[in-house]
């Protein structure tokens, strides 16, 4: 079976600043694949050049054993392939609803999006409530469902997830990792950037460490020492 | 004096309605695009410029020659996007560059072709009196143009909030990347601004062949009408371009009705000094809301 994808030798970055030196991985279809590691390593420009939002200068990116690279945001959306960016990329002009809705605008998850609001408002019924409040008025918490509830809108095959518990109370990151791990049992694809490591283990399929825009460390989920990982985590932080 | 006033200010909204179809357009392209057509006006005013090509040459009635304006100025739509769309860095200064230059050609491509004379429509109804209530005079025109105005900048409003495409233009407004990421092609969605903009253009410039006078020089005061109306309302809000562009021609009109015709200008400047003073994002702009 072919993975849902394989980043080879990847290199991107903004212009003159190039942010992955050297990056590779691969993400199971079907499984949670956790992607770990300090601020700056890279994460989220890993997840912004999968969606073409970064430019890559070499390397390559496969989803599905398709090549991506070079292809454009919306193509990559149109075939399934979704990035849930962090609660601050919500519409904050634009009510809950129409930022569901916005979910909802590629082609093939039009006809849906009334079944698909019912799901993300039963997910989260706090979204359901403030329906028709302006998403620029909604606690970190909210913002962070709608960011979620938008992703799952546009019925996502390979969900990349961009650190949803930052700046989140405990309660919050409760609620929001117990919906991530119905996800995975309903079998999505799921590549997690997170930076709260011990949460993000306990529904890791696979783990990938990064560093300084390198990979560092790739193993099973259940084979990682957390104190190991850390120790890692930390000590190239300080080289 | 009552009705005296009560005419000012019937007058004053009759401008506002075409005054809002001119500033809807630019406020649209400002909102997908962050860019500022400073040509906006110009394209206005090809568009009077075709309706009186159409009259005086084939003797076509102004209302009949909107779809062929429509497609001119469509098509120098079109050509401004083209080109805009090749900017590849700083494209908020150097759209305003481009921009201004193509409305520099296009004002001396109508003196060119038309000359500096000044035209309105030769066909008598569009001009006839028509009075409401025994009291308030105005053009049939005037009143015919501004209820088709609203009618489509409501159709607009409606685009924006209740369709995909509408939908996605707002969401291009509020954060571009997140609309990548939510599947919008930015360019589309542009071209499809642009194209509104351009039937907004079209039937503003008819409305002012019938009901006003057009010459080539009146290209730029509309751009920097719809500009300073755009900017009253908050960049980008389409009720509060609405409501700004009454006030301005509410307290325009008033001013030529109790003072003098020849400082209609400095009042709608005054407006909008005094509005800036005490807001400064405008009067609905305290977030960038298109259609809220």
């Amino acid at each position: 079976m072919t993975n849902a994808l394989d980043v080879v030798s990847l290199r991107a970055g903004y212009g003159a600043i190039n942010v992955l030196w050297d990056v590779s991985l691969t993400a199971e279809t079907g499984k949670t694949t956790v992607i770990v590691g300090p601020n700056g390593a890279g994460k989220t420009t890993l997840l912004r050049a999968i969606m073409g939002l970064v430019p890559v200068t070499a390397g390559d990116i496969r989803v599905n054993g398709q090549s991506r690279k070079g292809a454009k945001t919306w193509d990559t959306v149109a075939d399934g392939v979704v990035m849930i960016p962090e609660g601050r990329m919500i519409f904050p002009d634009m009510s809950v609803e129409d930022n569901l809705m916005m979910g909802a605008f590629p082609r093939a998850c039009r006809a849906g999006w009334k079944r698909n609001k019912a799901m993300v408002f039963d997910f989260f019924p706090r979204l359901a409530e403030r329906r028709d409040q302006i998403a620029g008025t909604l606690s970190g918490g909210e913002a962070q469902m709608l960011a979620i509830g938008r992703g799952l809108m546009e019925q996502p095959r390979v969900c990349l997830i961009d650190e949803p518990s930052l700046g989140l109370a405990p309660v919050v990151v409760d609620e929001i990792f117990r919906i991530l791990g119905q996800l995975r049992a309903d079998g999505m694809t799921i590549i997690l950037v997170e930076q709260n490591t011990s949460r993000a283990l306990k529904i890791a399929d696979h783990v990938h460490l990064m560093q300084s825009g390198k990979v560092v460390l790739s193993e099973r989920g259940d084979a990682v020492d957390l104190d190991r990982l850390h120790a890692l985590y930390f000590a190239h932080d300080a080289a | 004096m009552i009705e005296l006033t009560l005419q000012a200010l019937f007058s004053g909204l009759l401008a506002g309605g075409y005054y809002a179809t001119v500033a809807v357009g630019l406020a649209l392209v400002f909102g997908a695009m962050r860019v500022i057509n400073l040509a906006h006006g110009e394209l206005v005013l090809l568009a009077a410029y075709i309706a009186y090509a159409a009259e005086s040459r084939y003797g076509i009635n102004p209302v009949m020659a909107i779809p062929i304006a429509l497609v001119v100025v469509a098509s120098a739509s079109a050509i401004v996007y083209a080109l805009l769309s090749r900017i590849e860095h700083d494209r908020e200064i150097n759209s305003l560059i481009l921009t201004f230059g193509i409305g520099i050609i296009m004002t001396n491509g109508i003196l060119t072709i038309w000359a500096a004379d000044i035209h309105s429509t030769t066909n008598p109804w569009f001009q006839d009196s028509l009075v409401i209530a025994d009291t308030l005079f105005a053009m049939n025109a005037e009143v015919a143009f501004f209820i088709g105005g609203l009618a489509l900048m409501a159709g607009v409003y409606w685009w924006l909030n209740h369709s995909w495409q509408g939908r996605a233009v707002r969401a291009l407004t509020s954060n571009r990347n997140a609309a990548m990421l939510m599947g919008v092609n930015p360019r589309q969605t542009e071209i499809l601004s642009f194209m509104i903009a351009a039937l907004l253009a079209t039937f503003a410039g008819v409305a002012i062949y019938t009901g006003k006078t057009v010459f080539p020089s009146l290209g730029h005061v509309l751009t920097v009408k719809a500009f300073i109306i755009t900017v009253l309302a908050g960049m980008g809000s389409i009720h509060g371009v609405l409501i700004g562009a009454i006030m301005i021609g509410v307290i325009e009109s008033l001013t030529v009705t109790y003072l003098s015709a020849s400082l209609q200008e400095l009042a709608g400047m005054l407006l909008f000094l005094v509005v800036l003073f005490v807001s400064p994002s405008g009067l609905f702009g305290g977030r960038r809301a298109l259609a809220r």
